[in-house]
């Protein structure tokens, strides 16, 4: 394949599936969303922070607005980004990949990057609402996110790869590595460390439509990829 | 007798260049997304962009919804 149409089918597919990711938050995390900056909002006004007054709404009306209509934008510039990386890393590993066609690797390796690179380090620092995080704590909590994903991502091709060296029953030995190393993380890394002072069922149902909002995204970048990529392969 | 093994070794059809190009977008698409605190337009607006956050809370929403850490 041409790299000018490598990349060009690795872009147009993250930022479809970009698209998708931003427009269903639009339709399904924006109401939570709208909730938890109301009770900050509360917040502000019970501890003398702020006043009820027009000028606040006409401010808070005018910065929403703003973050609003950058949910769909931001999908895609994330899209670009995330699809960029499963592009690279399904042109390194299209061989070594279980599944027939190039639609069935391209949907098998999404599944396994929602898995190693969203929803594993979910489990240990979950998406938050508004009104949870501190400001002064937000570059830590960024550091071990990150760590958490590198770990995750990391470990998972190490193991991966150790795993395609070994024969037969040996194999397992990939998986059993893999999955000490996620348990050494989960219990060495510290936890967040802001408290949850909003109600848990907000939290909750945040935290359950930030999952459908992310595997909207690598559901759909493993299908588009994989359409272009059998099309455009020679 | 002889054996003879056939060993096939696959390697990737697309050139390094476009994996750099690839590279670059996510991180920077990462970095814009994930993690600017002002960081981005103050190389042209100066500390005020640490106040503003244009980048940031046109992103926020976005953050908060993919799992990254915000304010």
């Amino acid at each position: 394949m041409k790299s000018s149409v490598f990349i060009l089918i690795v872009l147009i597919s993250g930022a479809f599936a970009g698209t998708i990711h931003g427009t269903v938050n639009f339709a399904i995390v924006e109401p939570y969303l709208d909730q938890a900056i109301g009770l900050e909002n509360e917040s502000l006004f019970a501890s003398g922070e702020a006043e009820n007054t027009l000028e606040f709404w006409a401010e808070y009306e005018s910065y929403r607005i703003w973050q609003k209509s950058g949910q769909v934008l931001a999908g895609i510039i994330l899209g670009l980004a995330m699809g960029s990386l499963f592009g690279i890393v399904f042109a390194l590993s299209k061989n070594s990949l279980p599944g027939k066609t190039d639609i069935s690797k391209s949907i098998i390796l999404s599944g396994l990057m929602w898995l190693v690179l969203f929803i594993i380090p979910f489990l240990k620092y979950p998406a938050n609402p508004p009104t949870v995080g501190e400001t002064e704590t937000v570059l830590l909590r960024t550091i071990l996110y990150v760590s958490f994903m590198i770990i995750s991502g990391i470990g998972f091709v190490v193991f991966y790869k150790i795993s395609l060296k070994l024969k037969n029953n040996k194999k397992y030995f990939g998986i059993i590595g893999y999955i000490g190393l996620l348990i050494a993380a989960f219990v060495l890394m510290p936890e967040n460390p802001d408290k949850i002072t909003a109600p848990m069922n907000l939290v909750n149902e945040f935290r359950f439509v930030s999952i459908l909002g992310v595997s909207s995204f690598w559901g759909s970048v493993g299908i588009i990829l994989g359409l272009f990529w059998k099309k455009f392969n020679n | 007798m002889s054996r003879t093994e056939q060993v096939s070794v696959s390697k990737t059809s697309v050139s390094k260049i476009a994996i750099l190009a690839l590279a670059i977008v996510f991180a920077a698409g990462l970095f814009v997304v994930g993690f600017d605190q002002g960081h981005i337009f103050s190389l042209v607006y100066g500390e005020q962009a640490f106040i503003d956050l244009t980048i940031h809370e046109l992103t926020h929403d976005m953050r908060h919804a993919a799992g990254f850490p915000c304010h």
